[in-house]
């Protein structure tokens, strides 16, 4: 697929034999984290051993989606080229109810309307053919 | 009891700012150069080398290896540490420690850059294969916004007291005759300097510089015979957070905190004690974060804290801070100048930006994405 300068492609995560439960749950719309078969601990982003207590062990979990706003900047310099055809756009950093906490973009709201403490939901955002990337929505 | 156990005994750094008829060589031995002067040490003497390798130069972490071959120096105790803004903190606290073993003599520790000539970006983005940058999170300012954002909603810090600390390192570089920034700005120039990454302003930001800086590290027997009066490593401490997304209150880097609180015990010092401060600026919201975490305000309360500037400038009526100018004004050096210019309050040599009585000075460095952090306490 050619790439012209109108049409910048998006920024990719790697993908891993790790991380693909991760990315192939966005493609249908859930939101997966890992816990920890031994120690119980959810962690994101994907990693092959627990933080906590170092066993490889873990199962798939899908995540309720549900958090909370924790910070947020507004980027208004263009560092790649796909992120400067849409400055200013926001960056979220989001904590979802289950404690984990993820960098994201906020969907559907004006970025002088956001505010820390306001509860979220995920959603799901297709950049391109091969790429759903989760991002939140304001809810309430 | 202060440690006192080593001593700077000589710094010396280069022409800073846009130099792009240099190297980092040529720049760290410009720099070298002017430390021995400072110390009136022979290079023959130094036996230990230490360096942050700058962002122009592609050998990175070997980094020593280059530059001992270049400046001549056969070390019996070397490296390169990669801590980001709290290397230059950190490769002095590993020389202080490398003397005090005698595992060396003189401890050459140096960082040369000429990331403006290059045209560097600082924009790294962490996260591993999920890379934050899928999200945009790209940009050195981002880490930092990010912070403030969450310090103004909790605490109601505003923008105008961040441009309250651009105005007073401003003019504190007025009177520094190497700083690179030595125009008067105003409050309203900051306010109305374009946004970089929203809560930041482009006058909230460091300025990318060339230039190179070395420290002389020794025993204090050995610094007594020095040309300049030695300054003694009081304490010393570092903290580090690896874990940014696991770490609830990583925002507010409590690694800072902690690793201030080691430098006071090892110094036997408080935030009452300290005369002066450099303080890590990369960008204006780091210095309200490390009054906090220095306790020379409380929690949450360093906005007010600044607002003014009285509390914080040369001739105020609290701790001045950055009283060259630091990186915001001074030249971004990654906080090496900071160790420099603690260096020169206490032997009192700062002329017309000197604190008065100065004996107890606060250094800081942090750095990565927010992850590293060292502190020292300077004195006689």
């Amino acid at each position: 697929m050619s790439t012209t300068p109108a049409d910048p492609q998006p920024i990719k995560p790697l993908i891993s034999e790790t991380n693909k439960p991760f990315w192939d749950g966005c493609r249908a719309h859930k939101l997966m984290a890992q816990q920890c078969a031994q120690c119980q601990e959810l962690r994101y982003p994907a990693a092959a051993i627990c933080p906590n207590c170092l066993s490889a062990a873990h199962e798939w979990r899908e995540l309720s989606g549900r958090g909370e706003l924790f910070s947020y900047i507004v980027i208004h310099r263009g560092y790649h080229p796909y992120w400067a055809q849409r400055v200013p756009y926001n960056v979220a950093f989001i904590e979802l109810e289950e404690g984990v906490r993820m960098f994201s973009n906020i969907v559907g709201t004006p970025n002088e309307a956001l505010r820390v403490g306001q509860k979220v939901k995920v959603a799901f955002e297709e950049r391109g053919a091969d790429l759903t990337v989760p991002v939140f929505e304001v809810v309430g | 009891m202060a440690w006192r156990k080593a001593s700077i005994c000589g710094v010396g750094h280069s022409r800073q700012g846009k130099l792009p008829e240099e190297t980092p060589i040529t720049l760290a031995a410009e720099a070298l150069r002017n430390a021995l002067e400072d110390s009136g040490i022979a290079k023959s003497e130094i036996d230990g080398l230490l360096t942050l390798p700058g962002t122009s130069s592609p050998e990175a972490a070997k980094n020593y290896l280059v530059l001992g071959e270049r400046l001549g120096i056969n070390p019996r105790y070397t490296g390169s540490l990669v801590m980001g803004g709290a290397t230059a903190g950190a490769c002095v606290e590993a020389a202080a420690m490398a003397v005090q073993n005698g595992m060396a003599n003189v401890v050459a520790c140096i960082f040369a850059d000429t990331a403006r000539t290059a045209g560097n970006k600082f924009g790294a983005a962490a996260g591993g294969e999920d890379t934050w940058a899928v999200w945009g999170m790209l940009g050195n300012a981002a880490n930092s916004a990010l912070g403030m954002r969450r310090h103004m909603a909790l605490y109601g810090t505003t923008s105008e007291q961040l441009g309250w600390i651009a105005v007073t390192c401003r003019t504190h570089a007025a009177m520094t005759p190497h700083a690179v920034m030595q125009e008067p700005i105003t409050l309203a120039d900051h306010q109305t300097s374009r946004l970089i990454v929203d809560p930041l302003h482009m006058l909230d930001c460091c300025l990318i510089c060339d230039g190179a800086v070395c420290i002389l590290v020794t025993s204090p027997e050995r610094a007594r015979d020095c040309r300049k009066k030695p300054v003694a490593i009081w304490g010393m401490g570092q903290g580090h957070t690896m874990e940014n997304l696991r770490t609830r209150d990583w925002w507010y880097l409590p690694h800072q905190a902690k690793c201030i609180a080691d430098a006071y015990k090892m110094a036997g010092v408080g935030p009452a004690d300290i005369d002066v401060a450099e303080l890590y600026d990369n960008f204006t919201v780091a210095v309200l974060f490390w009054l906090e975490h220095a306790g020379l305000c409380k929690v949450g309360e360093a906005g007010p804290y600044v607002e003014g500037g009285t509390r914080i400038a040369l001739g105020g009526d609290g701790v001045p801070i950055n009283t060259a100018g630091g990186n915001l004004s001074e030249s971004y050096m990654q906080g090496w100048l900071h160790v420099v210019e603690g260096v020169r309050q206490i032997r009192g040599e700062c002329g017309p930006r000197q604190v008065k009585d100065a004996e107890v000075c606060l250094v800081t460095g942090r750095g990565m994405t927010l992850n590293t952090a060292s502190a020292m306490i300077l004195g006689n």
